[in-house]
């Protein structure tokens, strides 16, 4: 019983807040609540899908990522409508020592694309071993980055977004910005096996949030981190020091391609499509440098 | 995967095996009496009725499924215990599966089918009594099976076999490996039993064998471990941790089994229930309190709770509690037509009202 008239009084205390907020913010997430009721999914009857995903919770979660999506990285989202319906893989480049950029580009597919999406990430295994973080990684849509697992989403007609630079694109030095670092194959291996078109996805900005001066991955294997950037910040003012710099971010949609062949091919043959797809993303970044005017503007 | 879903008899069917090649096996001999029985359960017209021994028959699954294959098969059991029989005209002879006196009942008996569910899923004995009556009872009684000319095998496994890890699927097939006793090492009896039932299916391809691994099973009867957790007062979790839980309602479990005694049919089969949901929903559904521990904290306590003897959930249970175990169930359904028919949320209010 104390619990319903706790919950009762939560419900209320929220409802009062929700009153209290600004006419914008309650229309960002009039807006938020709007494209989230659009999204495609199939839910069982206490509303989650097979994998975990809840859009009860990104509604209820998504105004802070919302809010840095508009007023802090102010993203700029281009030829976000080349994204094709169906099956997709969205493949981006990754950096800034945090994955903001992930979050930002599932915040566009998610406010900007026509019909919204969500974009389905691939974490890394660890990540499901974390407290707290793995459960709200699964709820916002998040799933262990297995092969399996990513046919079977692309299969389900899904979007999914990989960063096949991985951990050591993230935490790339700033005299790598916008370069590449080795891309997996198995993105491409899984692309061709379920025959799902790739967008390059080029993300300006996310590699100038927080620029790394090194990294002493060493270091970060002895207190089990993936990594351990030195930045101008970090460690120097304790976790807070990888927040990101207020930078504009752009998000440059490429063309869709589709490759053809055979999965198990060499990885020499696989190689040759992934330069392709590294290719079109370095043009978007070519494209996104000269048009900003600013790494704040 | 595939070529399991044919219906005709007479067809050669494939399957395949976990990890193994692809074999063809012909099943029109034991289609003849399948295909019978399952005749007589809407017909009930005469002829020689098949005889399906269950072991575990005392036990409250045992009797379920004992009554629900009265109806065309003639059923006898065995348990530990005589305990009640689920109708007076099914024998139970009261025997241990790993004692000569277990021999005698199949070779008197005669069976044509075996579903082998007597098994200790419990710790209140200890590991080692619980790992000898799993392992070598299950031995025994597939030896006997070989030598008294059994046609049919059955044995319930379960889906916890496949070990609860971070880096598990979302819907984990047949083929993927047990791990189970690498965080578990308190089960790795039920992986042993398995292993070794799935081992006969290549072993000996005149027996057909069926190995069942179901989802956590839910409802007024059943002891598995998911049932008898959502059943405490209080029910701690793991701080921070929240994995999908998958159910299958214990009618469907039934059902399951019942098909696959009466379908012709050989291979490793999960059978997924009616879904998952996150575990602290699950809680909530069935009208209990989430009580979240910080994980070493509970890790800790179990561990020497368990030590002592006051508490008989194994601290490598704990790892169930953070990480999903959702299996796939397409390959059982593709070849027997089974769908699960309770919904979750009947499951999930059913419990509830079995709680006040």
């Amino acid at each position: 019983m104390t619990e319903r008239s706790d919950e009762g009084a939560l419900a209320a205390v929220r409802e009062v807040a929700g009153a209290l907020r600004p006419l914008w913010l309650r229309k960002l997430q009039d807006r938020i609540d709007a494209q989230v009721a659009r999204v495609p999914a199939r839910l069982n009857e206490y509303a989650f899908d097979d994998q975990g995903l809840s859009p009860d919770f990104i509604q209820r979660t998504a105004l802070p990522i919302a809010l840095m999506y508009e007023h802090y990285f102010r993203v700029r989202s281009v030829d976000i409508d080349r994204v094709p319906a169906g099956r997709v893989l969205l493949v981006a480049n990754h950096a800034g020592q945090l994955p903001f950029d992930g979050l930002m580009l599932s915040m566009a597919m998610l406010l900007e694309a026509q019909p919204p999406r969500i974009a389905r990430g691939m974490a890394e295994y660890w990540v499901s071993e974390l407290p707290f973080v793995s459960v709200m990684a699964a709820r916002g849509g998040a799933l262990v980055g297995t092969p399996r697992n990513c046919t079977s989403m692309l299969q389900s007609e899904e979007c999914v977004m990989v960063f096949p630079e991985g951990v050591r694109g993230m935490n790339k030095v700033y005299r790598d910005r916008y370069q590449l670092m080795d891309f997996g194959l198995g993105f491409m291996r899984l692309a061709l096996e379920t025959q799902t078109p790739i967008v390059p996805v080029s993300i300006v900005g996310s590699e100038d949030q927080q620029p790394g001066l090194a990294n002493l991955s060493r270091l970060g294997r002895v207190f089990g981190m993936p990594a351990f950037p030195i930045t101008a910040t970090f460690p120097l003012l304790g976790p807070a020091g990888l927040w990101p710099l207020p930078v504009r971010y752009h998000i440059y949609f490429g063309e869709p391609l589709v490759f053809e062949g055979d999965p198990s091919e060499d990885d020499a043959h696989v190689q040759e499509r992934v330069d392709v797809v590294k290719a079109a993303i370095l043009s978007g970044f070519e494209r996104g440098l000269a048009e900003r005017e600013g790494v704040f503007r | 995967m595939r070529g399991v879903g044919l219906q005709a008899a007479g067809l050669r069917r494939t399957f395949r095996p976990p990890g193994g090649p692809r074999l063809p096996v012909i099943f029109s001999w034991f289609r003849g009496w399948g295909a019978a029985l399952r005749g007589r359960e809407t017909s009930m017209t005469a002829g020689g009725r098949p005889k399906v021994l269950i072991t575990g028959i005392s036990g409250p699954m045992g009797r379920l499924l004992a009554s629900r294959l009265a109806s065309g098969a003639e059923v006898c059991g065995v348990d530990v215990q005589p305990g009640r029989g689920p109708a007076p005209e099914v024998r139970v002879h009261a025997v241990d599966l790993r004692k000569r006196k277990f021999e005698d009942v199949v070779r008197t008996e005669r069976p044509d089918a075996v579903v082998h569910m007597g098994f200790v899923r419990h710790f209140e004995r200890g590991e080692r009594v619980r790992h000898d009556i799993n392992v070598r009872g299950t031995k025994k009684l597939l030896d006997h099976c070989a030598r008294y000319g059994v046609r049919k095998v059955v044995v319930n496994s379960s889906a916890a076999v496949y070990g609860a890890f971070s880096e598990n699927p979302y819907a984990i097939d047949e083929d993927f490996p047990l791990s189970a006793s690498r965080s578990y090492p308190e089960i790795r009896d039920q992986v042993e039993v398995d292993t070794l039932s799935s081992a006969l299916i290549w072993k000996n391809q005149e027996i057909e064998t069926v190995v069942l691994r179901p989802a956590h099973s839910l409802g007024a009867h059943s002891r598995s471990m998911m049932a008898g957790y959502l059943r405490l007062p209080r029910v701690p979790t793991v701080m921070g941790f929240d994995p999908m839980v998958q159910f299958i309602a214990e009618q469907d479990w039934i059902e399951a089994l019942r098909l696959a005694v009466l379908e012709p049919l050989s291979g490793v089969f999960n059978v997924a229930g009616s879904g998952q949901v996150p575990l602290h929903t699950a809680i909530r559904a069935v009208g209990a309190t989430a009580w979240p521990i910080p994980g070493p904290i509970f890790e800790a306590v179990c561990r020497r709770l368990f030590v002592l003897n006051f508490w008989h959930y194994p601290p490598g249970a704990i790892d169930y509690l953070r990480y999903p175990v959702c299996v796939s169930g397409k390959r059982f359904e593709e070849a027997t037509g089974f769908a699960p028919k309770v919904s979750l949320r009947e499951m999930f209010e059913s419990a509830r009202r079995r709680r006040k």
